[in-house]
């Protein structure tokens, strides 16, 4: 058959595909342990080292290359991600819990919400900033760019959690009211233990999103820089082993959220479960 | 319509009440979300507009109607030559996303019979989001320089004696680095689209004796078609809004449209940005459009 041969070629073809998408990275990676400060941002590797790595974090003597400005801009990050995951998912979870019931003009809402993650950056960024200009605020990380944060990451959250609400079985919300439970503490005891889950898929999409977001910022936040943009100032100019060593730095960051978030998930899986058997018993 | 419950459960009877409630309550829950964008997306988007027609003085803008500004975009080569660059990297970078991505996902959706392995591959595909997006590009700079990765590999194995010095910033360098960022959006809806086909249905063709290209022509690739058109949306979407790649592989000699926005706001000549917004947004309306056009998406998935 056919298919004996296509099969191989393909498998060989996926290998080759994930080399071309984890190439670069490898290649980041290893040039990350490039000698200093003389060792350029290539090939060969004239020394194995952790230079760079000690770099980054200030560690070094000084030198003619100067360190990478990250660390305000790491703290603005990470305040802007935290707002930008509570208010989003805020707003996803209500949005979801609205969509339970149709009512009128459910479709356009919906078309609404997820146009905030299609629209590109570019747009919405220029459109705010013109916005400010006009009214006159001043163009703030934690004032316009949040804003245009919670509109990039809060149909993410939305989708979520209408996903979550699909599969949930709204027989257990009922028996709560029709036992006299007010519809808020039933959200409270009932429907959202059950939907904690995908409340956390939510505020991890919210929150890395948001960490990383780089168009819209540029654009919205005024003087103050966020870490990508910091990041990417360091682009125009001749770039060096340390902005690799700080990608690896930067993807284990996010790695550890990974982890982080498995480990919430699977002890908040292990505590329905456990609820479940106890009910059963 | 607005009492209609969602499940026609028995016990909908005793849970009438908290029902219609909850109806009035869905605009309350609605609300914030709804202002929100309305604010921040809505306003601005249709701002962007209205600024495309205002008066440009050196650093200030005046609400006086004029379409000069359109007229500066349409009479200056820099600009034109923007837009044809944003279309042509376009649909060089759908295309090779395309051929790039689609035997990848038919290795995953319909080859791979094991769920669990499918579902592996697709995690492994999507790993490489998990780190920056500048990075991402970044990492293409020691690959594709001079003494770059590729090149030391190349002469290696004597392909080539001279480095490729075309490989960085150029058009090539962006449209390599804008596949490998943006082809996983090509390759999931695909994947997904693939793995709903029966097997039966190529089975009967296979036993009535049709060969894998005709099985590909008829049935693959037609049945594969809304996942196509999905993730070309995507990367459309993403490519035509793109400005970073294109400045940090290019070292600035590509510019896309999106380029141009970010040096017009540089200077703050905001009438000027807001034109070439607008222009980008109808490009953009008219590609998504046009692929919507190809197929019912309603209907297919």
């Amino acid at each position: 058959m056919q298919t004996t041969v296509i099969k191989p070629v393909l498998s060989v073809y996926t290998g080759l595909f994930l080399l071309f998408l984890y190439g670069p990275f490898v290649v980041l990676g290893i040039l990350s342990f490039q000698t200093g400060p003389n060792g350029g941002p290539q090939f060969p590797i004239i020394e194995w080292s952790t230079y760079w790595y000690q770099h980054v974090f200030g560690l070094t003597p000084p030198s003619r290359i100067a360190p990478l400005p990250i660390y305000e801009g790491l703290a603005r990050s990470l305040t802007l991600a935290f707002m930008t995951m509570i208010v989003s998912t805020v707003l996803g979870v209500m949005s979801a819990q609205a969509f339970r019931t149709k009512f009128k003009g459910s479709d356009a809402v919906f078309y609404l919400i997820v146009l905030g993650m299609m629209v590109p950056g570019v747009l919405v960024g220029l459109g705010l900033a013109l916005v400010a200009n006009i009214v006159g605020i001043d163009r703030t990380w934690w004032g316009t760019a949040f804003v245009l944060h919670v509109v990039y990451t809060f149909p993410f959250a939305f989708l979520v959690m209408l996903a979550i609400f699909n599969r949930f079985d709204s027989s257990v919300e009922e028996a709560a009211w029709s036992l006299g439970v007010s519809p808020i503490k039933t959200f409270r005891k009932v429907t959202f233990p059950l939907i904690f889950p995908g409340v956390l898929s939510a505020m991890l999409f919210a929150f890395t999103l948001s960490y990383d977001e780089f168009s819209r910022t540029l654009f919205a936040s005024g003087r103050d820089l966020t870490l990508p943009l910091a990041i990417y100032g360091t682009f125009s100019i001749e770039i060096h082993p340390n902005i690799f060593a700080f990608g690896v730095l930067t993807t284990l960051f996010s790695f550890s959220l990974l982890a982080v978030y498995a480990v919430l998930m699977t002890a908040s899986l292990r505590r329905a479960k456990r609820v479940a058997i106890q009910e059963d018993a | 319509m607005t009492t209609a419950s969602q499940s026609p459960d028995s016990i909908n009877k005793f849970a009438v009440t908290p029902h219609v409630k909850s109806s009035k309550a869905s605009y309350w829950l609605i609300a914030p979300g709804v202002i929100w964008m309305t604010l921040f997306l809505i306003v601005p988007l249709g701002m962007m507009v209205y600024v495309s027609f205002w008066t440009q003085t050196t650093f200030k803008i005046e609400p006086v109607l004029t379409t000069k500004s359109w007229e500066a975009f349409f009479s200056s080569d820099t600009y034109l030559s923007a837009l044809w660059t944003t279309i042509r990297i376009w649909l060089l970078v759908l295309l090779s996303t395309f051929v790039v991505g689609y035997p990848t996902a038919l290795f995953v959706g319909l080859f791979i019979k094991n769920k669990t392995l499918s579902t592996a591959l697709l995690v492994l595909c999507v790993i490489p989001f998990w780190t920056s997006f500048l990075i991402r590009v970044l990492a293409w700079r020691p690959m594709l320089g001079k003494e770059g990765a590729i090149n030391i590999i190349l002469q290696a194995f004597h392909i080539t004696r001279e480095p490729i010095e075309a490989l960085l910033f150029t058009e090539l360098s962006v449209i390599i680095g804008m596949t490998q960022i943006y082809c996983v959006f090509m390759v999931g809806p695909i994947a997904f689209m693939l793995g709903r086909i029966d097997p039966n249905v190529i089975e009967a063709a296979r036993d009535l004796g049709a060969s894998f290209s005709r099985i590909f022509r008829t049935i693959i690739l037609p049945l594969s078609m809304p996942g196509v058109v999905v993730g070309a949306i995507f990367v459309s979407v993403m490519v035509l809004g793109e400005f970073a790649t294109a400045a940090a592989l290019s070292g600035r000699k590509v510019n896309m449209l999106g380029n141009i926005i970010v040096t017009q706001v540089g200077s703050l000549k905001w009438a000027f940005a807001a034109v070439v917004g607008v222009i980008l947004t109808i490009l953009m309306g008219l590609v998504v459009a046009g692929f919507l056009r190809i197929v019912d998406l309603k209907r297919e998935l």
